[in-house]
């Protein structure tokens, strides 16, 4: 590989081991080397890995996996690092398990509408390699770009158009999953749904690196729609952009996507790298996609519009062009990236709350980002509730982290005050572990726990995520 | 050769501890602003060749401005092990492009090997080079031209075949062997041919003077590009001056993290360019360095001013032409030819469609957009050189995207010339290397060798508004 220097034969017997199971290029265990993962999106706790290991087949997963577990040593799976919640940081100095070289499309079957994928594959990619086709893959998170399928099988990652096409795991038809003691094994094999049996795609798609570590993956890939056309909608007045969107479902629409962002939203995602020229005076603006068969889309369209205006709507209009439309998407998906052109840090919470209390939670939030003295900005899936205040802070202001983490805890109350939950998509990881009381009660986190252990029986694989437990959980929150 | 010489530092020497930053020892360290922008979100990650390449962090834009803040938090040395990832990037700045928060990790890379470079200099064959290229050569026009004098000689005399017959290659590294097969046919440089000329007259009736760039290496290896780009310039009316005084624009040395000497030549270009209103370059990777002075004086004032004045000027040719228009040639190059977008010119400074309308502008090109076209050659300066391997390895991806049935390959930085010469060498290919004004230029000359064209000729281009 590329390093100008030879490397030094490790003495550590571990890394020796672990070297020779992955080969010598496939292992960091300097610290330098480590120190870039001592984090992932979620950057507000951080610790070093014992060390890093870069396997290239599922083999090399089972036999990593089995040493460290035969010494009782914690390891954990990471795809691209772009979790929200710190599933990824190596808490306990675990040895990482990067499954980014295991990066290949399998195979293809478009008759029976399937793809297999390696972990590591890019989301976006796969879509990319199957549109000449007229096909493509349907959860898109906001990071598709870079994000891994092993990772959003892990975290059950939702997207922009998952209120109509479902989240991640509607499209997962099978796995290869390595045990946390090492044994490998098929979930759903062929890719046949619902064989019978306990649902377990259901349970490892979304356990957050808990259970297992996803080898290959069995995906559902959709025939592209006939036709798609997006609206976007600018309002003065936050309050009746959520009541459009509460109207636009009640109609009976089920748009392909449904966005949201407010002021200070639109101020990042405008001074970020995908301006659309916003005006820089709106309270909220709503990005609404409809696709597909072309003959109802004109008049879901105009069903939209005229439900907008009848909400005092500023401006409606509809992408003239795929171009434009592609800009309008460009500038929401990469929203949470360019909060870093107006905010040194920031917190993204992920709440859920029914669509009909839109108002009311977004009101407490500016209350809470009033309380705190931080700015918030809201940007979200709001067709299906899903609520992501973004909490804007300095870190290097002494509290300010402090502030931004119980501003952020306080607007999951909000959500689950009113019958919401404290995630929809970026999972519990290690920052909302105690927010999992909000909703849970301590039987029902023991009976998931217990569940846990069947799997992970020795608490090795990725543990302190997920679940509080009542000694572990304030060590975390010491730890900042 | 008025310029103050303060700024420069020399190596070595006790640490200026007011402006030190943690382990950052040196004045001119990175700039806190810089990754106070990053928010460690990863959607960098896939368009960093490195990061493609290996699938470590640390060799990912978001692992570089990691480590460097790590270092300002004193979590980290300025060593080695710094260095490696710090010295691994490409700096071709598809991160700036991918980075939603824009990110400037193209400047704290530079500001990093400022600090490597002074904590660390460079030892070994690598130092030999290194100085060769950098100190003793591309500042110095006259020994320059004496190494164009001597590559001429080497290919005219026939030593160059005997070389190549006799095997005495097998002995250099091979990345330099494919260096050496790939170097052009020297030409004789255009600051020679003009140097008694103080303005290059328009052809046809003229619009406007520009004053024009033409490089250290440029002028003597490529000097057949700075004639194209002269005779396209004065084609379309525009009346050309060489300043005299100009001089290498810097880049590799700031690149290679040798700041003081990037601030020495950028004053003596700010100098020499000052009459002029328009800097034309052909150079994607000088025009990134020219409009990027004032960040190379982001803690001088007087300078930094002045560097933002010049920076208003400067303009790559495919821009210039693009923005003021220029004359259709009638003439019909009949080839299947694609665009490689260079990052200094896509990524560095946003110029995409310009040189793809030029091309499209001829008659007769069949143009055929290759996949990933923004996606870095491995040249990367002299980067090439001193990380061949990564380099290499970058290489074979760029020309798995690069169409097999292209006749050529159109682009607008000498350094990614070199380095798809090398490519479509090693895999076989047949496609030959152009700089798009060479093509252009040609499409005018056999305008005018078939009486076709003239300056108020109904065809023009019409500048474009605004
Ligand atoms: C700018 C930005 C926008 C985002 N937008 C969205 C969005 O719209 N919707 C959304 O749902 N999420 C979003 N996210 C969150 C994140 O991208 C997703 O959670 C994604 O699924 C994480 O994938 P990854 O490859 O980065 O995984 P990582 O961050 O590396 O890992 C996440 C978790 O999965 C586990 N894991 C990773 N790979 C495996 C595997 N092969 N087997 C078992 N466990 C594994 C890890 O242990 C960890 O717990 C966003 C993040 C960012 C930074
Ligand atoms: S450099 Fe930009 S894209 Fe990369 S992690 Fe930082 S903010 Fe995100
Ligand atoms: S400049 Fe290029 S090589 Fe360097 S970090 Fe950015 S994308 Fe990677």
């Amino acid at each position: 590989m590329f390093f100008t220097k030879k490397k030094k034969t490790p003495r550590d017997p571990t890394i020796e081991h672990l070297a020779d199971i992955v080969g010598k290029k496939s292992i960091l265990y300097k610290k330098e080397d480590l120190l870039s993962y001592d984090c992932d999106g979620f950057t507000i706790h951080k610790a070093i890995p014992k060390a890093v290991v870069f396997p290239k087949d599922t083999a090399e997963v089972a036999a990593v996996v089995k040493y460290c577990s035969a010494h009782k040593m914690p390891f954990l799976a990471r795809g691209a690092g772009t979790g929200l919640s710190g599933g990824a940081i190596p808490l306990n100095g675990e040895v990482i398990i990067s499954l980014v070289k295991m990066k290949n499309l399998l195979s293809v079957d478009f008759e029976n509408r399937q793809a297999v994928v390696q972990p590591g594959f890019v989301n976006l990619k796969l879509t990319n390699s199957i549109a000449d086709k007229g096909y493509y893959y349907a959860p898109d998170p906001s990071s598709q770009y870079v994000c891994t399928i092993g990772g959003n099988v892990a975290e059950n990652a939702g997207g922009a158009h998952c209120l109509k096409y479902g989240v991640t795991t509607n499209h997962i038809l099978g796995l290869e999953v390595v045990l946390p003691d090492g044994e490998i094994i098929e979930i759903s094999e062929n890719g046949l749904p619902d064989a019978p049996g306990y649902d377990l795609l259901g349970l490892l798609t979304g356990s957050e690196g808990t259970l297992g570590i996803v080898t290959k993956i069995t995906v559902r890939i959709l025939k592209n729609p006939e036709g798609k056309q997006t609206v976007l909608a600018y309002f003065d007045d936050v309050e009746n952009g959520s009541q459009a969107v509460s109207d636009i479902i009640s109609a009976g629409i089920v748009p392909a996507a449904l966005e949201m962002m407010d002021k200070t939203a639109i101020e990042g995602v405008e001074a970020g790298t995908y301006p659309v020229g916003h005006p820089d005076d709106i309270e909220a603006l709503l990005l609404i996609e409809v696709d597909g068969i072309i003959t109802g889309i004109a008049e879901q369209i105009e069903e939209i519009m005229n439900v907008c205006r009848r909400w005092n709507v500023r401006e409606v209009k509809v992408a003239e062009s795929e171009e434009e439309r592609g800009r309008w998407w460009a500038n929401r998906k990469t929203g949470f990236g360019a909060m870093g052109a107006i905010s040194p840090d920031y917190l993204v919470q992920d709440g859920v709350i029914p669509r009909s209390k839109l108002p009311e939670v977004l009101r407490n939030i500016r209350k809470i980002s009033e309380e705190s003295e931080l700015r918030i900005a809201n940007i979200f899936h709001a067709g299906d509730g899903n609520l992501h205040p973004l909490i804007l802070f300095d870190s290097r202001k002494p509290g300010e982290t402090e502030k931004a983490l119980k501003a952020g805890s306080d607007c999951l109350k909000a959500c689950a005050d009113v019958g919401g939950s404290i995630t929809g998509e970026h999972g519990v990881g290690i920052e909302k572990i105690e927010e999992m009381r909000f909703i849970f009660t301590e039987e029902e986190l023991e009976a998931q726990t217990n569940v846990r252990d069947v799997f992970n029986p020795d608490g090795l694989l990725n543990s302190g995520k997920l679940f509080p437990t009542p000694s572990r959980c304030m060590d975390v929150k010491k730890v900042m | 050769m008025a310029v103050e010489m303060k700024e420069q530092q020399t190596n070595n020497e006790p640490p200026c501890t007011s402006n030190s930053l943690s382990n950052y020892l040196w004045d001119d360290h990175p700039d806190e602003e810089k990754w106070a922008d990053c928010v460690h979100c990863g959607m960098c990650l896939e368009s960093c060749p490195t990061y493609l390449e290996t699938g470590q962090e640390q060799h990912s834009p978001r692992g570089r401005v990691h480590l460097i803040k790590s270092v300002a938090e004193g979590k980290l040395e300025v060593n080695e092990h710094f260095m490696d990832p710090v010295f691994q990037c490409l700096d071709c700045r598809a991160c700036t492009t991918a980075c939603p928060a824009d990110v400037d990790v193209g400047g704290l890379i530079e500001e990093a090997r400022g600090q490597i470079r002074q904590a660390m200099p460079l030892k070994g064959w690598k130092g030999v080079v290194s100085r060769l290229f950098l100190k003793d050569l591309f500042p110095h026009k006259n020994r320059l031209n004496g190494v164009g004098g001597i590559l001429k000689f080497y290919q005219k005399s026939g030593l160059q075949k005997a070389v190549r017959k006799s095997g005495a290659l097998k002995v250099m590294p091979k990345h330099l062997v494919e260096m050496e097969s790939i170097m052009p046919p020297i030409q004789q440089s255009v600051q020679k041919k003009y140097k008694d000329v103080d303005v290059i007259p328009a052809s046809s009736k003229p619009k406007a003077r520009v004053a024009m760039l033409t490089g250290c290496i440029m002028d003597v290896m490529f000097a057949d590009i700075n004639q194209s780009t002269i005779n396209v310039l004065t084609y379309n009316g525009n009346e050309v001056v060489l300043p005299k005084n100009q001089t290498c624009c810097g880049a590799l040395h700031v690149h290679a993290g040798d700041r003081g000497t990037g601030k020495k030549l950028a004053k003596q270009n700010i100098e020499a360019f000052r009459d002029a209103e328009k800097v034309i370059v052909n150079a994607a990777g000088c025009g990134c360095a020219l409009k990027e002075y004032p960040e190379l004086f982001r803690n001088d004032p007087e300078w930094k001013e002045k560097a933002e004045e010049f920076t208003k000027k400067v303009e790559d040719i495919s821009k210039y032409l693009y923005d003021t228009g220029y004359e259709k040639p009638h003439s019909k190059l009949n080839k299947r030819i694609t665009y490689h977008d260079a990052c200094h010119l896509a990524h560095g400074q946003g110029i995409r469609h310009e040189p793809r309308k030029l091309l499209n502008d001829i008659n007769g090109v069949e143009y055929v957009e290759q996949p990933n076209a923004d996606m870095c050659c491995g040249s990367a300066g002299i980067y090439n050189i001193t990380n061949p391997e990564m380099a290499g390895a970058v290489l074979e991806r760029k020309m798995e995207n690069v169409p097999r049935d292209v006749e050529m390959i159109s682009m607008g930085n000498p350094g990614c010339m070199l380095q798809m010469a090398i490519g479509v060498q090693k895999y076989g290919r047949r496609a030959e290397i152009v700089h798009t004004v060479q093509l252009l230029d040609w499409a005018y000359q056999q305008d005018q060798k078939n009486g076709l064209g003239t300056s108020d000729d109904k065809q023009t281009i019409a500048a474009r508004e605004g």
